[in-house]
């Protein structure tokens, strides 16, 4: 009898997780492991001074970054990788002036690990203005972009190893998991509508009618919209795949497969806009149209949020008293 | 649809008073009362009480009502799930993107579970107590406190307009304890449930809440009935002499604070229902609907 228990417990556990180990490899670990590859690659390139193989795998990286990043579930399986994205990225995130402060750095003497001691001068962001504005046969800018280079590789491997030990806490839990994730989705559609399509358009609250390509995320390497186009591709990796069960099928588990199915749409039509946009566009019809229907994205998870909590739709008894 | 509309569906409904199992529990309790009190046997297990007019009276009428419910009241309703999108949109909208951190997905699935049925309690109080007090809203509750003996189905006895202010109750409150949860916390949040109840709900719906409705009288004594209302003060409620207390639905505390508890020690003798020249219109089924109407236009 105690057999048949452990075997249908075993069986159970097996049914449970072994689809959300294959998202959590297919996409969580495939992500950050690229990544780590683009950052090393680029520590290479810029060590031998190659300024276009180096901007060229820049995008690369940015491209798998904003995928890890999109769907970046750390924090909430150890809050001490709360804000380790913040060491490798600071947009939004910070007000400093990085490029005056690195311009400085460049034409002074100091020594380079004194001088690059704040976190932001050595994110994807500083990195990105050394690459596509500074001359990489200059020895100084070299060493800066290298060391910048490699304080993102090694977060991204402090990312990639906590995520590696924290995989059972990922996947013995199919609704925390799911919760974590749908949170990570929700977060990342409210920055991707706000912050990097509506306050470049002037459509975010702040910035209502004040367009200003200069706040697009990569303004300076022109790859914003790339960057736009990778987060919504981890969307798709989290609810769309067809190669794993992803937060899709789950949702369709719990009888949310209307709001899902529209959430897809709406996702799918963003992409297809972005696909067709140029980084001019942010600031034009394009842009306004994108900004909708990651709005309408937004408002879609959360609908399929209120679906996963199906006891708010159903009225309870609690008349005749 | 059609499962929806079938009253039977009510036993097999953990979300519903009388779920059997909150049935067969009450009937435990029920049969532990009579043993020890010999006494109130005959009243509790004649045909005279379960075969009364008022109650053949409410056994029909929770047919037509929970019929009624779902196809003329839930339309027009709005969710619980609206009003939480619409929180948290304006929420979104006035302070931007907010996540807390540093709570467990236990802590915050047990607050909110707290919150809700906390504050669920305490509109459903206030709701309680408006139709006691307002005269327009009183003239529609009297149906419910129309019924002369007191069965389990009487909970249902319930005049449509009452049905659709609690329903509007239940939307507007789950929906903004959830809209400021889902702002705050996101996905992170969740019901500490048993088969999908909130599980305060169903510990206390297990606990007896069907003898609300029913002659069985217990009391959970002096200290314990300022927290909690017993099956004797909801009883009182229904008395004719008292029918101005006891307003509360689980909780007892909202009575005391508000100055409108009644221990059960205080009160010997209940009889059910509203005044005599009153009852005349509420002895119908017809009259449950129509009455209300009719009293409150002969009133202006």
């Amino acid at each position: 009898m105690k057999r048949i228990i452990i075997s249908v417990i075993l069986l159970f556990t097996f049914c449970v997780n072994a689809v959300d180990k294959a998202f959590f490899e297919q996409v969580i670990i495939h992500n950050i492991e690229q990544s780590i590859i683009n950052a090393k690659q680029i520590s290479a390139s810029i060590k031998q001074g190659k300024t276009k193989k180096s901007q060229m795998l820049f995008v690369q990286l940015v491209s798998n970054w904003k995928k890890v990043e999109a769907t970046y579930v750390l924090g909430d399986l150890n809050e001490d990788f709360l804000d380790t994205p913040r060491y490798i990225d600071i947009f939004h995130g910070n007000n400093e002036d990085i490029k005056a402060q690195l311009d400085l750095i460049i034409s002074a003497n100091d020594d380079l690990s004194y001088a690059l001691y704040r976190h932001s001068h050595k994110t994807i962001n500083a990195l990105e203005y050394l690459l596509f504005t500074q001359d990489l046969s200059n020895t100084r800018v070299r060493s800066m972009a290298l060391i910048m280079a490699k304080s993102i590789e090694h977060y991204l491997r402090n990312i990639g190893s906590a995520y590696q030990a924290h995989r059972s806490k990922f996947v013995q839990d199919e609704q925390f998991a799911s919760a974590i994730l749908l949170n990570a989705l929700v977060s990342s559609t409210y920055a991707l509508k706000e912050w990097r399509i509506g306050d470049v358009a002037g459509l975010s609250k702040k910035y209502k009618g004040h367009a200003d390509a200069r706040r697009a995320e990569y303004a300076i390497s022109q790859n914003s919209v790339m960057a736009i186009l990778s987060i919504l591709q981890a969307h798709k990796q989290a609810i769309d795949a067809s190669s794993h069960k992803d937060f899709g099928d789950v949702a369709r588990k719990f009888g949310a497969t209307k709001e899902i199915n529209k959430t897809i749409g709406f996702l799918n039509q963003a992409i297809a806009q972005v696909e067709k946009m140029q980084e001019q566009d942010l600031l034009n019809a394009k842009g306004k149209s994108l900004y909708q229907s990651t709005n309408w994205l937004m408002q879609s998870y959360y609908l399929s949020l209120m679906n996963k909590l199906g006891f708010v739709s159903k009225v309870l008894d609690a008349d005749g008293d | 649809m059609l499962m929806a509309i079938n009253p039977l569906e009510y036993l097999i409904d953990p979300h519903k008073r009388i779920y059997w199992v909150f049935l067969f529990s009450s009937v435990v309790i029920a049969a532990v009362f009579l043993w020890l009190n010999p006494k109130k046997r005959r009243l509790n297990l004649s045909k005279k009480l379960w075969l009364h007019p008022s109650a053949l009276l409410d056994y029909g009428y929770f047919i037509f009502i929970s019929i009624f419910k779902v196809l003329v009241i839930f339309p027009m309703l709005i969710g619980a799930k609206e009003v939480a999108l619409w929180v948290n949109d304006f929420l979104l909208t006035q302070y931007g993107f907010v996540r807390i951190e540093g709570f467990s997905y236990t802590q915050v699935m047990v607050f909110f579970t707290l919150s809700l049925f906390v504050l669920s309690d305490f509109s459903r109080y206030w709701l309680h107590r408006f139709l006691h007090t307002m005269p327009w809203l009183w003239a529609f509750h009297k149906v419910h406190h129309s019924a002369k003996v007191l069965t389990p189905l009487t909970f249902y006895r319930v005049h449509p307009v009452e049905s659709l202010l609690f329903g509007l109750r239940y939307s507007l409150i789950v929906g903004l304890v959830s809209g400021v949860f889902i702002y705050g916390f996101g996905a992170m949040i969740g019901i500490v449930d048993i088969l999908g109840v909130n599980a305060l709900a169903f510990v206390f719906s297990f606990v007896g809440s069907n003898l609300r409705h029913s002659h069985i009288g217990i009391s959970f004594g002096t200290i314990i009935e300022r927290f909690l209302i017993s099956p004797k003060q909801h009883q009182i409620h229904h008395s004719k002499q008292h029918i101005n207390v006891n307003f509360g639905g689980f909780l007892a505390i909202w009575d005391w604070v508000f100055n409108s508890l009644v221990l059960s020690k205080s009160v010997n003798r209940i009889k059910f229902g509203i005044k005599q020249n009153e009852m005349k219109h509420f002895n119908r089924f017809h009259q449950l609907i129509f009455s209300p109407f009719y009293l409150l236009f002969k009133s202006k």
